[in-house]
Formats: C-alpha cells, structure tokens, sequence
C-alpha cells in the first residue's frame, strides 16, 4: 500500500515535469487571427481583404469621420467648447496638414510586388488588383505632393538587411512636378486597367482614376501658374515650386482627362427632384441607389461600419441622441457667397438706412438665391427630418429702445411685459453665444445629414457616404481648364451645366467666366467636401483670404481674395410689440461667436507642411519646406 | 521584517513566515519579507476588497485608492515595483481573484520583496503577495465563528457646487464682463433670480445624486476544526455595499471549503475550494461609465436647471443635455447593467513524507474557472418642457438612441506542480533542499456584442438587431523547474541558494528557456561571542541579524503585469480582421501586413539586490528591521536607433532588449508591545521610500541640447513633473500694460489684474515650452509613504487606530478644478474667491483682490488655464486618519451561561479624516485631474463577532 502512494506521487512530481509533449503544449501556442502569406496570395476573396485595408488607409484630412477639421478655417464654427480653440489660434501650425505615411506607400508597393509574384490568382484577378493598387499609390503620392511637395518617389519596397550600410536607403526628395508626372502617369496605367463600370463606386474604377488624374493635373498647372504670386514659396531644383512655363502643358492634360469622362456618358449630374433643387442637392448626398453622379466614395453600411456626421451634427431641437449634436455652424461668410438668381453677389439684406428690415417669415431672408445655399446649410426656417427646425436667438422690443429678451439656455422661458406666466424666449436651437450644440452662427450644416430614423443615434449611426469624386467636379476641372487655357466658350459651357443644377438658369457669358467666378462656384459647390482648403492652396489664395487681419466681414462676398478671418453668424430675432403689425415678425443682426477671438493667419511657410523633424532627423538627404522661420 | 500582530501571546521569532513554495521560521528569514495575518485586517472595514484593507499596515507596500466605488480595490504596489504577482494558497492568481477572497478567509499575507520573490520567477519581478487561507487543526473541537457587521458610508469629499441659481447668474455676469466686456444677464435679471419664483429657481444638483448614509454589510460564518485524521475550514461570506447613488450596487457571495485528510501513515491529501459571485448593478445610463455620469452632472448642470419638469417627477425636465439629468439613472426609467463575475477555483493537493527523515514530496494540481458576464441595457427616453402659458408638458429633448450590449468572458486556468522536500538538523547544521517543477496556462476567450434594441421592455437580443460582435482567444502558458538550498549553522550563519529554468511562451521559440539564481546570507551578530562581550551582557540590544540577498530573474510581464510583447511577432504575413471595410456594399474583413517578424525579444531581466538587518530589544519587546534595496532591470525594450533607418523605408527596425531602469529606496519599521497587568499595547510604524529612475535609452536620439534636457529620461528620477512656475498674480492694469515678459503669447492683451504670472526662466521675454522646469512629482503610487498602527487592551476592552501618510506624489488640478464655468455647466464654490471689480458692470471700478484669477466664462485657452503651473499643481502630503474602533468582549462567565465561546461588539470608523494640503473638495488619493472620481468612503461601522 505504501508503495502505491509512493508511486502515485512520484507520477505526479515527474510525470509533470518530465514530459516533453506536455512541456510543449503548454509553450507552444497558436495564434487565431493571423493568415501566412501563401494562404491570402493564393485566394481572391482574401487579397480582397489585404486590398480593403489599403482603401481604408486613403489618406484624408477633411471627411465624415474627421468633421472637426471642418471648422478650421471660415466655412463653420464649432459649437463644442473642446473645439473652440479652431478658432482662437491665430496660426496654423507649420506642422499641420504633415503627412509622410511612407509605411501606406511600402503597403501599396508590397502589394503590387506580390501581387505581380501571385501564380495562383486568375490573371484578370491580377490585372485588376494591380489596377487598384496602381490607383491608390496614385492617390497615395498625389496627396503627399500636395501637402508636402516634392516627396522621394519610391515604387519598391526597402529592405535594411542589417550590414549597417543605410545610403542605399536614403533617398532625396524628387521635384514637386516629377511627382505630380507620377500621379499622372499612374492614374493613367491604373484606369487601363480598371473595369469601366459606373456602378462601382467604393472601387477604383477607370472613370475615378481619369477623373482623379484630371484632378491632380489641375493641382499642378494652378500651382504652376498662381505660384509666381508666391515667389518665396519655393527650393532649388523645383523641389517645391512647378515652373509657370508647364502650366499649360498641365491644364491640357487635366482638360482632356475630364472630357474622356464627360465624353464617355458614364455619369451625370443628379436630377432626381427638378421641382425642388434644393432638396436635390441635398440628396444628391445622401441617396446611394444608383447615383449617376458619384464616381468614388468611402463607403458606409449599417451594421458592419457606419459613420457619425449625422450624430454629431444634429440640430440640438430634433436630435435622437441626449449627448451631442450640433457641432457645425455654417459661417455667415460662407451663407452669403452663395449667388443671387440674377447671377450677382451681395450680403442679407439685415438693414435699410439704419433700420431692420423686418421678414414677415424667418426663412425670407434667405430666398432668391443659389438652391446649394439651403442644399448645404440648414438655415431658420428650413426642416430637417420632416420637422421644423427652432432657430432664434431672442425677442427684440421695440418699445424699449430694441432691448432684447433672450436666454442662456436651450428654450429658456421668462416673463414678457405684459404676461403673467412665462413662456419661451430662445429657440431649442439658439442661438446661444458660448452654448455648445446651439447653432452659434444661426445655421446648421445639412450637407451629408442623414434624415433616416436612427442616423443620429450613436448605436445606429448613418451609412451616408463620404463622396471623393463626383461628375460635377469633373465639369468645374474642365470649366477650370478650359478658362485657363483660354477656351472661354468651353469654360462658359461646363461650368452653366453645373449652375443651372443650381437653379442659376441665367446662363453666363463666355465673357463672364472670370476667376473669380471659378472660386465661387467651387466653393458654392464643394463646401464641406474637403475641397476648399486645398483649392485656396493651390490658387495661393490662402495667404491672401486668411491674412490674420481683423476686419468686418466682406461687403464683397464674390471677390476671390477678400479677406475672411474670422466667423460670422446671423441671427433672427422675433419683434415683440403686442397689439402692432410688426408684431411676430423678424430682424436679422450679424454677430461674431464670442468664442471667436483671433484671426485665421495662414503664413507662406503653410503651404506645404513642415517635414515632421525625426523624419528629417532619418534622413540627411532631404531639405526642409520653404518660409518656416 | 517586522509583524505587527496583535497575538501578544505570540513569541517573536517562533512564528512560521510564509515564503516562496513554503514556511520559514521568521527567526531564520534571510530575506525582506513582511506579512500580516487575519488579527490585523479583520478591523479595517474600508470596502469590499482585499487590498482597501491594506493602507499602512505592511512595510514595503505603497497604497493609494484613487476610485472608491463599491466593489473598487486599491493600487498597492511592493516597493512602487508595479504590479505584484499574486499567489494564493501556492498558486499563481490574478489581482481580481486577491482582491475578492473574502478578508474573513484569510489567515496570511506574505509580502516577498527582495530576492525572495525570485523563487517564483517569470511574473515575479514586481514583488509577491503570498496569501494563505485558513486551515483547521487537527483534533479540535468544531468552533463556529460568527462575525457581522453594518456600516454606513459616505463621500470623504466631493466637490462643492453650492452656489445658487442667482450666484451663478452673478459670477457668469462678472465672468462675461471680465472676458468680452459686455453680458446679456442684466442687473434687472438678476435682480429676478435673486427674488427667486416660477422660472427662477435654484437647484442643488450635489445633493440630489448624493442617497447619503450608503450602506454595507457582511456576514461570514465559518467552522473549522478537525478530528484525528481531518481537519477542516468552511466558510460562507456575504458582502452587500450600496453606492451613494440610487439603485448602485455591488455584492459579493464567497465559498471556501479547505480540507486536508490523512490517508496513510505517510500521505496527506486535500482539497481547497474557492468560489465567489459576485454582482454590480446600477441602471443603464447613457453614455460611458456609468459611475462617472451622475459625479459629472455635479459638475455640469447648472443650479438654475432642474431634474423634473414644473417639478412634476413624472416629466424629465429637458436641460439641453440630458444624459446628465438625475432624474432619468432608475432601473424604470433608463434600463439596467449588470456584471457578474462567477468563480470556481479548486486546488487538489497531496504530501507523502517519505521513510527517510525529512524528505517528502508534494503534489498540486489547480484549475481555475472563471466567468465574466456583463450586460447593458440603455432606454430610450423623452424631455420635457413645460408651458405655463397653457399647461402643457412639451417634447423636446431625450434620446431615441437604445443601446444594448453582452459581453463575456471565460477564463480557464491549469497549474500542474509537483514539489520535493528535504529538511534536517544534524547538531548545529540545519539543510533544507526544494525542488519544483511547475507547469502553468492559462486561456482568455471573450466575446462582446451591440446591439440596437428595438424595446425597452424587453433584455432580449436577436440578430436582426446586432450590428457588432467580437470575439478574442489568448493564450498564456510558462513552464519551469526551480530549486533552492539552505543551509543554517547554529543560528548564526545563513546561506540559501536557489536557481530557477524557466520557459514562456511569450518570447520565440529559439528563445524561450532561461536561467536565473539567487542567493541571500544572513549573519546573527548577537550569537558571535566576539560581538556580545563588544555590547556587554547587560546590552538592551537582544538579537540582531545582517542579511543580504541578491537575485535574477527573467520576467515576462512589464510593470503593469502585462505581457511585453506581441507572442506571435516572430510570424509573418497578414492579421486578419483589423478592420471593417465596405465594398461595393458587401462589408469586407480587411487584412494588413504584419511587418518585419521579430525573431529576437527575450526575457526582461530584473536585479534585485536588498542588504537590511533584522533587530529586537529588550528580549523583543522592540524589535524592527531596516532594509536598502535597488532593483534593475535590463532588456527593456527599445529600438536599435545606432542605425538610423529613414522612415521612407516604410517600418522600423523591430525592438529589442537595450534598455535598463532601477528602482531604489529604503525601509524603516518597528514595533513594541508590552503588557502591564490587564493592559496590554503594541504600536508599530513603518517609514519607506522608494523611486524609480531611467538608467539607459540606448541610441536614443536628440535633435538638440534642449530637447536632451527635457526629453532625455536617462540617468534621471521618473516621476517628474514639468511645468511652468508662478511667481506671483497681477495686482494691477498698471502693472500688467509695463510687464516687460509676454506671458499669454498676445502681448498680455487677454491679462486681468489677478492673473498668474509665470517665471521668464530662459530671460527671453515670452513665456513658452523652454520655460518648463521640474515642479513635481509623478501622478501614481507615492514614493513616501507609511502607517502607525496601535492597539491596546484592558481586560475586556480593546482600542485600535491606524494612521498612513503619503508624500511625493502630485496631483494636477485641471478643467473643473482649474478654470470656471467648464463646459459651461456649475460653479465650484472655489472660484467665489476670486479677484473681482468692485462693480463687475463698471469696467473702470476698483479691483478687490482674490485667490483666484478673475473669473472667464469657460476660458480653457486662457493663459492662467492652458499651462501646468505650480499654481495648480499640488505636491500632495496625505496624514490620514485610517481605522478607529473599540470593541468590548463580554466577559466569559456572561458568555459562558449562553454556552457562546466568545461575543465581541464593537464599533469602527474609517477615514474619518485626513490632514492634507489639497483642496478641501478633492479626496487626496483622487486622480482624475479635475476631481471627477467616485472618492473614497467614510465609514461608521457597528459589527459582532460571535464563537460558539
């Protein structure tokens, strides 16, 4: 019997330790999530998946996910309090806008190495996955050019082997024009190998790479031509800088990439309500069932990935979730360059000789303009979801010397003269100056708002798309293009197609085609579509608009180079004059967000980011931006 | 190492000592090892967990409770190492599993903290807490014990939003004028909201979430004894702690069932079970923590809001963000979360001692069951306004946003040990010799999933509503042979030798095994002739031990107890499903490139040497230790930047063991009891200090001298604080408009009399980042810290107090407790003290001075706010007053009529008070940098302890 337990235990004491499979088993795990490199190369649907994480890495600065950056320069307020620094610094970092993600670039060219390797893919598999990685390294080095300028265009993949010798790795950057020959070249080899088939819209396709490479052509014939305004911004060996002799060479290029599209009648604009244009250009956003417009797009689904602009962006009044909402105001300064129908320019009309006009309804102001302007903001007066929005900042008394009746917090209630019980003096809405999610300019955005129940609950979210490339960019490149080069005819004909969606029906001149009416239509066009700021980069309006000068907003809303630093709003407020005609109609006064307390300085060494230092610090062979001291 | 215990009728010295794989004699302790044991924590009621208990009352282990939550544990750390390795009962557990043993259980704790915690090897480098639980003895009588108690609890401190509606009104008019020189609060309306009346009430937003007087119980009962062959342990605990918030509550049910049988003359066996559920819930609330959003709406609802429209409770009164309204967080209204954590864990164990004297073998196999089920389940809801003018109740907020989610998880752990023995005196030659072979894994599945409900009245999920779901394995496993020699001459001379091969399946496969020694001596000086007749006879000074101890071992966890890296990193190819991408409508599982493989990380290794003596007076009346350590550590991991690789290539050079840190500090603690007829008393101390450093960043580069200085962590103390120093406030325009130095970067344009003005340090006129200097200390566990402990007893009364201290460590005060008006929400009381106008409407009136700066609405940008200063920062010195209790046991022939063994009553407080120098609305230990933390408790505690 004794001797059993002796052994029973010696089993134990031994058995554990001495057992090699046992050893082994408890070491040796497996991982459960990672694919060994033949087993994706040797599948589509997996390389697919490799290929999908290329897409999700395009770089962006501006999006629906990124919807912050919105409100750095004048086209929105943001109505957060942990936001309101976009609008108290004064510069703009030199660092921002910085991108040098070489580790997406050895992504895409790891990509294209295997994929060209791959011996057991289809060959048209092949053929379009080297497409698509050939159009997002496009896109890849075009938005590195464009922050950056001239970057080193590397097309393999670096490998330090560890013997010490790291020359063979440092590369010097290529001149800003040799990239953007790059970006073309390479739109141009990806698009022939891409399906031409409009109904892709979240794939490359050959009508999103011809459409980029119209795009990123147009980026360098403007930085060709405009920069001789900025001299400075330059380095040796056009490093930074395209000559102004290629501008041309440049704008041909991008005119006739945007007529191989328009010429092969794959999209159109879209035109789904013709009675009601505004509504059609906001849904033009939002409605994802074959639109002939959109041409490549970041794509959302419920359930799987959806977006939160909706959530964030909310009005306060008709929001679905307790928590946000309302982050982007609109600015008054973007409000108002939106066109009249007649084709001119001009502020709201908020006073006469001295005197408020007064508006018999709230949303009167606002009429007898460009249809983008209500298609873009939600102004007061406008519904959103099928309910009305609540946008007033207070009562105004005309028997008491204009004093005004207003409260602090969202629908607040006091007593009015004459009245024994309170009721309300704001709207839900606002605005309310320094109450975060309270329209602080008096607008809301309505570009990219989902008006589907649930769009605004965090837990449901929207699956609106975030659209990279539409056909009405497309016409405003070859508009663009065609002006520069002269072909007023041309330049007039693409850009009334574009207008006339718009409701401006008076078309314009070949005579009237000015700059200026390029940069308005753009920016009429592409608020919030994260154009803006790089069309006023690449025009060196930057310097020039945000001047860091505090000045009254413009009285010139169509001038290209007027001065717009800092964001207004508009507010409506509601004459309370018991017992006389004027009684229960609006006024409008023009106030600046306290929260706004400097003006937007963009300095010449912003137009191309700053080289992150540990970058410079890697490599003795690059030399640093321009006018950064 | 010092006990403190209150068995006065125990004889220093004799006393078993837990230690690494088995007891020592503490007389024979070679190494710096302190414990406690049940007498000492069973009167400290300062929450659910193990590790509240603890403050002060172990020399070498630093405590701080930051977050004092029903069910919340304590950060304590050994020697500020990090995070010690737990084992419980001789098995390697999990903080949680410490934490929620039921106290009443526990019969030690060890504290191994020098190289006496090599002997436990690869999670060992952060020090070990060794805990047993009780046992019973053989041939006992059953005892049953009994022992309740009720207490109640409340906030040490939270922070004052006292000020009224018509207050607040005042100081955002005075904050307005201050900031934009202009304000739309008129004098008449204020004149309004001081009246008071229909739309111009005050309410007290602290008061309302705060249900004062929380309670919380325990009841354990408990038998143990044993016959001739077995000897048994059972226990059952009961612990219930209410939140101060409405319907907020943790609880906790606890098993343990430990029985040893002889089943041969030679052979031991047993079983030891541990079991536990334990359960939090509170309602659903709207965003995230949900502990968080009731201490936020403090902070963020203004007075001049309130909970229910026209004070009607069935409304919720719509203020502008209502995940923030009070009135919503019921089960009824907002939905219910629940977690629960169901543990088994069952440790077979058997000893057969063998014919030859003193050999023995010993035999363990544990296996650990643990499940973690949670789910959430967050209303819809609506906001109302009401309208006085025709009675209605209006929607116009809430929140249409459900939300529901499940998550589980299933934690599986296997510890296989077999142990052999050796343990025998020939005349003054004592040896011991102990092998190990351990094998330990351990898998972590876990699974979550949302979900947009489409009811409410219903916790019920279906797919067609889930839109995530994740899921995760993890593996651990760790194999090793340890062995250790000891060797004791007379008494007098120490020697232990230990050695340890372990393998991890944490490093690559060619790099798995490694092998760590240790050693400690120990020299009893009073037992050398030569050294008795240096002191006299007569000499107070009755037994003093020199020991030193030095030990490697190869650690696969950081600080924190994590793992350091990635175990699969010397695989290549793709991760699968980083990521969500939509494609053409079809959601596509994306998949990214891994990287360079990384073939060659291995063990972090962790020196640590400790040189103490160990000394008694007066024949142990006073006895102490004193102990210096210095821990290093090396293979740290870090980039190999001697090559210098441009970031073109697109990935960096994998990481690898370069760099090194120490950890160094010293120990005083000491003791004296005595006992004067009836009256008996003890008081012990402990001092300790202990502080990190950065020794080497291999190839660590700087682009210039400044940014070594304030970047370069090399050779210098971690745990510094950088910020800017004040050296006084404005007192006047005159003076701000002829201040030569740029303090807000605008020319001090936004400057108002009262505001900081910050040290030109670098003389360059501006105020920028090369004027930050070191002001402070690190934000985590204090480097200083101790604890007095005294008991006394006459006859059938007893008295015990327990005090800690902490220093060296800094709290940061920032957003609320920096600048007014956050978020636009409430006032702290703090900012009524500050400069102001005379007039606050007359822009040219005089300014009275203050403490604070002149108040800005909501102004984080300003100068005074955006920086870290020493006027905010505060180096935090913490005297805290811990437990206080008297106890009365009835005196035997009372309770020898009921046939009751023993009835003690007594009756406790804790943390009544400490004396500090924060703010008198943050709790000391807080850290979260604007006080927005569920604070520790005060307890006032009544209790029995019952045997029968």
């Amino acid at each position: 019997m004794k001797k059993n337990y002796f052994f029973i235990i010696l089993l134990i004491v031994l058995g554990s330790a001495g057992c090699k499979n046992t050893v082994d088993s408890y070491l040796n795990k497996k991982p459960t999530d990672i694919l060994l490199s033949d087993q994706l190369w040797s599948d589509p649907s997996l390389v697919l998946s490799n290929l999908a994480s290329l897409y999700d890495r395009v770089p962006e600065y501006q999006e629906l996910d990124q919807y912050g950056n919105f409100a750095d320069f004048d086209l929105a307020f943001p109505s957060a309090y942990g936001d309101y620094w976009r609008v108290q610094n004064q510069y703009y970092d030199y660092n921002n806008w910085q991108n040098w993600d070489y580790d997406y670039v050895r992504a895409i060219n790891l990509f294209v190495q295997k994929d060209r390797l791959a011996d057991k893919l289809d060959n048209s598999d092949k053929i379009r996955f080297l497409g698509e990685a050939q159009f997002l390294r496009a896109n890849a080095y075009f938005d590195l050019v464009k922050r950056m300028g001239g970057v080193p265009l590397l097309l393999d993949t670096l490998q330090y082997d560890f013997n010490g010798d790291v020359a063979s790795l440092q590369h010097a950057r290529d001149p800003e024009a040799s990239v953007y020959d790059f970006v073309i070249s390479e739109f141009d080899s990806a698009a022939n190998n891409l399906p031409k088939d409009p109904s892709i819209k979240a794939r490359a396709t050959w009508g999103a790479a011809m459409a980029m490479k119209s795009r990123a052509a147009l980026y360098a014939a403007s930085i060709a031509k405009y920069g001789a305004t900025t001299p400075s911004v330059s380095l040796p060996n056009g490093i930074v800088g395209i000559p102004a002799s290629k501008a041309d060479h440049y704008y041909q290029i991008a005119l006739d990439a945007a007529q191989k599209v328009i010429n092969s009648n794959e999209y159109s604009l879209y035109m789904r309500y013709p009675n009601d244009l505004q509504k059609n250009f906001a849904q033009l956003f939002v409605d994802k069932n074959n639109n002939p417009e959109v041409i490549w797009v970041k794509d959302y689904k419920l359930k799987s990935r959806n977006e939160q602009f909706t959530v964030g962006n909310q009005p306060h009044s008709l929001t679905e979730d307790a928590a946000t909402g309302g982050f982007l105001n609109p600015s008054l300064n973007l409000a108002e360059s939106f066109e009249k129908l007649d084709n001119t320019f001009g502020p709201f009309k908020t006073d006469s000789a001295g005197n408020y006009v007064k508006y018999d309804n709230v949303g009167d102001i606002f009429k007898g303009r460009d249809a983008r302007l209500g298609g873009t903001i939600m102004l007061p007066g406008s519904t959103f979801r099928g309910s009305s929005l609540d946008i007033w900042a207070g009562y105004i008394l005309p028997q008491a010397n204009d004093s005004i009746i207003t409260g602090s917090d969202f629908g607040q209630q006091k007593v009015l003269p004459g009245q024994s019980v309170p009721s309300q003096v704001v709207g839900f809405d606002g605005p309310i100056d320094e109450l975060e999610h309270s329209a602080q300019t008096g607008f809301y955005i309505r570009k990219f708002m989902d008006p589907t129940p649930g769009a605004g609950d965090i837990g449901t979210g929207s699956n609106v798309w975030w659209i990279r490339m539409r056909y009405a960019e497309v016409l405003l490149n070859a508009a663009e293009s065609a002006f520069e080069l002269g072909q007023k005819d041309l330049a007039a004909q693409y850009l009334n197609e574009v207008r006339a969606r718009a409701g401006l029906t008076t078309p314009l001149t070949p005579d009237q085609v000015t700059f200026d009416r390029i940069v308005y239509n753009r920016k009429a066009e592409f608020a919030f579509e994260g154009q803006y700021f790089w069309d006023m980069k690449r025009w060196r309006l930057a310097d020039k608009v945000w001047n860091g000068g505090t000045t009254d907003l413009t009285t010139l809303p169509g001038k290209a180079d007027a001065p717009s630093t800092e964001m207004y709003g508009l507010w409506p407020y509601k004459i309370y004059d018991p017992g006389k005609s004027d009684n229960g109609k609006w006024i409008f006064k023009i106030v600046k967000p306290s929260a706004v307390t400097n003006a937007h300085q963009f300095r010449l060494g912003n137009y191309y980011s700053r080289i992150p230092d540990n970058v410079m610090a890697n490599n003795p062979k690059l030399i640093q931006n321009p006018d950064q001291q | 190492m010092i006990n403190v215990s209150l068995q006065s009728q125990a004889i220093q010295g004799q006393q078993m000592i837990v230690v690494g794989y088995g007891t020592q004699q503490k007389k024979n302790l070679t190494a710096a090892i302190s414990s406690v044991s049940s007498d000492d924590i069973k009167n400290v009621h300062a929450g659910a967990t193990v590790s509240t208990s603890l403050a002060g009352k172990i020399s070498g282990l630093s405590f701080r409770q930051s977050e004092g939550r029903p069910g919340a544990s304590a950060g304590i750390q050994i020697r500020n190492m990090g995070t010690p390795l737990y084992v419980i009962d001789g098995v390697e557990e999990d903080q949680g599993q410490f934490n929620n043993l039921s106290p009443n259980d526990i019969a030690s704790i060890s504290v191994l903290k020098d190289a006496s915690a090599a002997i436990y090897g690869v999670r060992a480098a952060n020090g070990v807490v060794v805990v047993t639980t009780k046992q019973g003895h053989l041939d006992t009588k059953p005892t049953v014990n009994i022992d309740t108690y009720i207490g109640w609890q409340n906030f040490t401190r939270y922070p004052n939003t006292t000020v009224t509606a018509y207050q607040w009104e005042k100081y955002a008019a005075e904050a307005q004028m201050n900031e934009y020189g202009s304000t739309n609060i008129t004098p008449q309306e204020l004149a309004k909201w001081k009246q008071g009346g229909q739309g111009y009430q005050s309410f007290n937003w602290a008061d309302f979430i705060d249900n004062k007087n929380a309670p919380q119980s325990s009841v354990n009962f408990n038998v143990t004894g044993g016959s001739k062959t077995t000897n048994y342990y059972l226990s059952l605990t009961r612990l219930n702690q209410n939140a101060e918030f409405r319907e907020y509550n943790f609880n906790r049910t606890n098993i343990q069932s430990n029985i040893t049988s002889k089943i041969g003359d030679n052979l031991k066996v047993g079983i030891n079970v541990n079991g536990r559920i334990e359960e939090r819930i509170h309602p659903g609330v709207p965003g995230g923590d949900d502990y968080w959003e009731p201490l936020f709406s403090v902070m963020r609802n203004r007075p001049t809001s309130q909970p229910f429209a026209n004070d009607n409770p069935k409304y919720l009164s719509d203020i502008g963000h209502d995940a923030e309204n009070g009135g919503l967080w019921t089960f009824a209204n907002s939905g219910k979360y629940q977690n629960d954590w169901r543990v088994l864990q069952t440790n077979l164990h058997a000893q057969y001692d063998f014919p030859l004297k003193g050999l023995s073998a010993k035999g363990l196999f544990s296996y650990y069951y643990a499940n973690d089920y949670f789910t959430n389940h967050e209303f819809t809801y609506n906001a109302y306004t009401y309208s006085p003018s025709d009675s209605t109740y209006n929607r116009t907020g809430g929140s249409t946003n459900p939300w529901q989610e499940r998550g589980q998880e299933l934690i599986t752990q296997t510890n296989l040990q077999g142990q052999l023995n050796y343990d025998n005196t020939f005349g003054k030659n004592t040896i011991g010799a102990t092998f190990v072979t351990e094998l330990y894994q351990r898998k972590d599945l876990y699974n979550w999933l949302h979900d947009v409900p489409a009811v409410n009245q219903l916790n019920i999920i279906r797919e067609s509503t889930i839109d995530t779901y994740n899921d995760s394995n993890t593996p651990q496993g760790r194999v090793s042979y340890v062995g250790r020699v000891t060797y004791n001459y007379a008494d007098t001379y120490y020697l232990e030798v230990a050695g340890r091969e372990d393998a991890s399946w944490e490093w690559p496969p060619n790099h798995r095994w490694g092998f760590f020694p240790s050693v400690s001596v120990g020299w009893r000086l009073t037992n050398e002739p030569f050294f008795t007749s240096l002191i006299g006879a007569n000499s107070i000074l009755s037994d003093l031990k020199l020991r030193a101890s030095w030990g490697k071992l190869g650690s696969d966890v950081d600080q924190n107890g994590n793992q350091i890296t990635d175990p699969f990193g010397y695989i290549s190819g793709y991760n699968y499903g980083v990521g969500t991408v939509i494609l053409n409508g079809q959601a596509v599982n994306s998949s990214q490139d891994r990287g360079e493989p990384v073939t060659n990380i291995t063990w972090l290794i962790s020196h640590t040497t400790d040189i103490g003596a160990d000394f008694a007076l007066w024949h142990g009346q006073v006895s102490g230790s004193i102990d210096y350590f210095y821990r290093k550590r090396t293979g740290l991991l870090g980039s190999a930047s001697n090559v210098i690789i441009p970031n073109e290539v697109g990935y960096s050079l994998p990481l690898e063991n370069l760099n090194s840190d120490a950890q160094m500090g010293g120990e005083f603690s000491i003791s004296y009891q005595n006992q004067i007829g009836d009256f008996s008393y003890k008081l012990g101390g402990n001092v300790n200090y202990s502080r990190a450093m950065t020794l080497v960043t291999k190839f660590a580069k700087f682009g210039n001298s400044w940014d070594n200085y304030r970047n370069s962590p090399e050779n210098r103390l971690a745990g510094i604080f950088w910020g800017y120093q004040v050296i006084g406030q404005f007192k006047s325009q005159k003076q701000i408009n002829n201040y030569p130095v740029n303090i807000d970067g605008q020319g001090n344009k936004t400057l108002l009399p009262g505001d900081l003005i910050y040290k030109d340090v670098n003389g360059d006129g501006v105020i920028n980042q090369y004027d930050e200097r070191p002001i402070g200390y690190g934000s985590g566990q204090p480097d200083f810290y101790g604890g007095i402990n005294i008991a006394l007893k006459w006859r059938g009364l007893d008295f015990t107090a327990d005090f800690s201290y902490d220093g060296m460590y800094s709290f940061n005060r920032n957003w609320e407790s920096r600048w007014p008006f956050q978020n636009g929400g409430a006032l702290l009381d703090q900012y009524t003290n500050s400069w102001h106008r005379a007039n606050p409407y007359d822009l040219n009136s005089q300014w009275i001075p203050g403490k604070y700066p002149a108040l800005r609405f909501n102004d984080s940008q300003h100068s005074d706010y955006n920086k870290n200063s020493t006027f905010w920062l505060i180096n935090v010195r913490d005297f805290r007053v811990r437990t206080l209790e008297v106890g009365y046991t009835l005196p035997k022939k009372l309770t020898n009529r009921y046939k009751m063994g023993r009835i003690r009553i007594y009756l406790d407080t804790y943390n009544l008070f400490s004396i500090d120098n924060m703010p008198s609305y943050l709790d000391p230990a807080v850290a979260s940098n604007n006080g927005l933390q569920y604070p520790q408790n005060k307890y006032v505690d009544v209790g029995i302890n019952l045997t029968f």
